[in-house]
């Protein structure tokens, strides 16, 4: 072979022997079709699906992740208690303020600290501004997974003026690092609430006129997405789906209006939820939460009280455990932190939204077209960071 | 003269910078509808930029994957173009402007078009690849499902003006004759869309199922090849739908070849109004639309021409 990879001299063996037994080796002795979708997939992330179909039809699928893992649960052992929201923000970078807030509140559970009133409404706006964003982007690459890149185009454009405010906020576009134990860490200045009302005012009158006219009515796209993927009130509980997964299901669980954190519980929004349980549902419910966030973003600019916006976390926290559910862009992430005295956590376990709708999956898919694959995946509204952590 | 009709004006130098322009608008207009700029920095308006693209793949290595069949993985590019730029030597661009002209065009054109769904699978067959095989299985499946209301409503013009010449048909054609035959014009470029995989009917390279189809294995020149021959396609066929439904060259003032391109890039704009805003549909999904709704409207749409021409002529 003269290819540029035998002449830089190296060799290999393209066949590969696998030891193949179980259920697997009978679905080969069916003659059953092995499709690997991913990890290098237009459609995957950097995950992988072993996908058995039978002509058009998926008899089996095995998820197989950790191709992100970063251990990020170990990484905050060694942390102290401010440093570990770098390791915490990373679950997953699109909507980073969710996590912050969760491990924060947890810190502060353990060290009795009190959060002034203006911190928290702070972190109530990035948090929304947060599942805005990661919502914008759920929106593109479910209809992104049809073949059609407009609506990921548009909601990009949405988005970068919600980076934007981040920015001015604390320098950093996405990974911000700007919930700390204590409160926040800026000051929320005029400059920045100027930006968040510019971007609430391009989602509002931009992005949602024009993206509703064409990508939420679409008979195109109902004729893809109703009816696929469908999962029962009863079924969804027992697979322990999370976040906009499960409200569409026709489950109210939002942990903002269940256990209200941060100043949640002094504004005012609804928890949307949806009957129909098939992917086109959690489409609109990801859809109608914009518009929710949206109003909360809004309110809290209007009630943002006066006063400090973080107050003093101690070096050594005293020993203690605490557990704390916030309501993510993807759904509820638990937070188990537990303190043995030292200037940082002992143990932080992650409980993650992606990683149970991911293990949901499988039972979905079971007997669909191979078309309808990337519609549930999309629709499970999954990240990969997530999953692996 | 004819060499130079076939070499250079109407035919191959021509067709490439027109396919070149293709490509460059299709970007544009997708970029318009993404709210984007698009191409924009090499040349002029980056108009060059599908220029230094096609380079690109040119200067690529030749990749042949070890469980191939060699020889028809090599070959079937160059066939696949030769069957669809023989399609372009019957086009009348203007009064003068074709290469050939014979009494049986469309049967011919027509003829060739059903020629692709084999050319495709072997595409997919030979590159041994599991999404290789799966897209030319779907190419198959779904182009023989779109070719029969394709012939149905091409036949209704064919039987409307009672010629298969294009250049008589182009003369023979009036405002009258678009009315008569605009449901076979929908049909028809419906089809085409079938026929051609455009979106939202791009079921057998559908990227995030099967990555890329049957092009998959593809790479470098062959699958310049390869993908010019499809674009071709689309480009002869929206030729073939100009010249029967929209008149083809004729129009006041401009020249026929301006009227000629101007037609068929409305018909081009069209396919990315619709590859900017529309998801692509099932493949059960299109069978059932393919034998149950077009096939069924274009035998009507037949019997209908068939009528009317009973009491024009």
């Amino acid at each position: 072979m003269s290819n540029s990879i035998a002449l830089a001299g190296y060799s290999f063996t393209v066949e590969k022997e696998v030891e193949v037994s179980g259920e697997d080796l009978g679905l080969l002795q069916e003659k059953l079709l092995q499709l690997n979708w991913g990890v290098q997939h237009p459609a995957s992330g950097p995950m992988r699906l072993k996908l058995w179909v039978d002509g058009d039809e998926v008899v089996k699928v095995d998820p197989d992740i950790g191709y992100v893992l970063r251990l990020l649960e170990k990484l905050v052992e060694y942390r102290t208690w401010i440093n570990a929201i770098v390791n915490v923000e990373r679950a997953c970078f699109i909507d980073n303020f969710g996590t912050m807030t969760g491990y924060s509140i947890a810190a502060e559970k353990i060290a009795g600290v009190e959060v002034p009133k203006k911190a928290d409404y702070v972190r109530t706006m990035l948090c929304e501004a947060g599942r805005i964003v990661s919502h914008l982007i759920g929106l593109g690459s479910f209809i992104g997974v049809l073949g059609v890149h407009t609506p990921m185009q548009w909601a990009l454009i949405a988005r970068e003026k919600f980076l934007d405010a981040f920015e001015v906020y604390s320098g950093q576009r996405i990974a911000t690092a700007s919930i700390v134990p204590g409160g926040v860490r800026y000051e929320p200045t005029g400059k920045f609430i100027e930006k968040m009302v510019h971007a609430v005012d391009y989602l509002e009158r931009e992005f949602i006129p024009r993206y509703g006219e064409v990508f939420i009515d679409n008979p195109t796209l109902k004729l893809r997405t109703k009816g696929v993927g469908v999962v029962s009130k009863e079924k969804a509980i027992q697979l322990g789906l999370a976040g906009p997964a499960l409200r569409a299901s026709g489950v109210a669980s939002d942990i903002r209006k269940d256990y209200p954190y941060a100043a949640y519980g002094e504004l005012d929004f609804r928890v949307v939820t949806r009957e129909e349980g098939d992917a086109y549902a959690r489409y609109l419910v990801i859809w109608e939460e914009l518009v929710e966030s949206a109003k909360i973003i809004r309110q809290a600019i209007e009630g943002l009280p006066e006063g400090d916006y973080r107050t003093k976390f101690p070096v050594k926290v005293p020993e203690g455990e605490a557990y704390v559910n916030v309501e993510w862009a993807r759904g509820c992430f638990g937070f188990h932190l537990v303190s043995k005295g030292g200037t940082g956590p002992y143990r932080l376990k992650m409980r993650a939204p992606s990683f149970a709708n991911l293990w949901a999956m499988p039972e979905m898919m079971k007997g669909v077209k191979l078309a309808d694959v990337p519609v549930i995946f999309a629709s499970l509204y999954m990240c990969h960071g997530d999953i692996d952590r | 003269m004819a060499w130079f009709k076939a070499i250079v004006f109407p035919g191959f130098l021509f067709l490439l910078v027109v396919f070149l322009m293709i490509f460059y608008l299709e970007r544009k207009v997708l970029a318009d509808a993404h709210l984007r700029i698009g191409p924009f920095y090499v040349g002029k308006w980056g108009l060059l930029q599908t220029t230094a693209d096609v380079f690109k793949l040119l200067q690529k290595e030749f990749v042949i994957q070890k469980r191939a069949n060699k020889l028809l993985f090599s070959l079937i590019p160059f066939v696949a173009f030769l069957m669809v730029a023989m399609l372009i030597a019957f086009i009348p661009f203007s009064e003068n402007w074709y290469i050939v002209s014979t009494s049986f065009d469309l049967l011919i054109i027509l003829a060739l078009v059903t020629g692709m769904p084999p050319v495709f699978f072997y595409a997919g067959w030979a590159s041994k690849s599991k999404y290789s095989f799966i897209g030319g299985l779907r190419a198959v499946n779904q182009m023989i499902s779109g070719e029969i209301p394709l012939w149905l409503s091409a036949l209704a013009a064919a039987v409307f003006y009672g010629t298969l010449n294009h250049v008589k048909i182009v003369e023979s054609s009036s405002f009258l004759s678009f009315l008569i035959l605009l449901p076979a014009f929908l049909i028809f470029v419906t089809a085409v869309l079938v026929v051609t995989d455009r979106p939202p009917f791009d079921i057998p390279e559908a990227e995030q199922e099967i990555v890329y189809g049957f092009m998959t294995e593809f790479g470098g020149f062959n699958y310049a090849i390869l993908a010019v021959a499809k674009l071709v396609e689309l480009f002869a066929l929206f030729s073939v739908a100009t010249v029967l439904f929209l008149g083809g060259f004729k129009g006041p003032i401009l020249p026929g070849i301006i009227w000629f391109f101007l037609k068929v890039f409305v018909l081009y704009l069209f396919t990315f109004v619709v590859r900017a805003s529309t998801p692509r549909i099932r493949m059960d999904q299109l069978l059932r639309f393919c034998w149950k709704v077009l096939t069924p409207l274009a035998l009507l749409n037949l019997a209908f021409v068939i009528l009317i021409k009973m009491f024009i002529s």
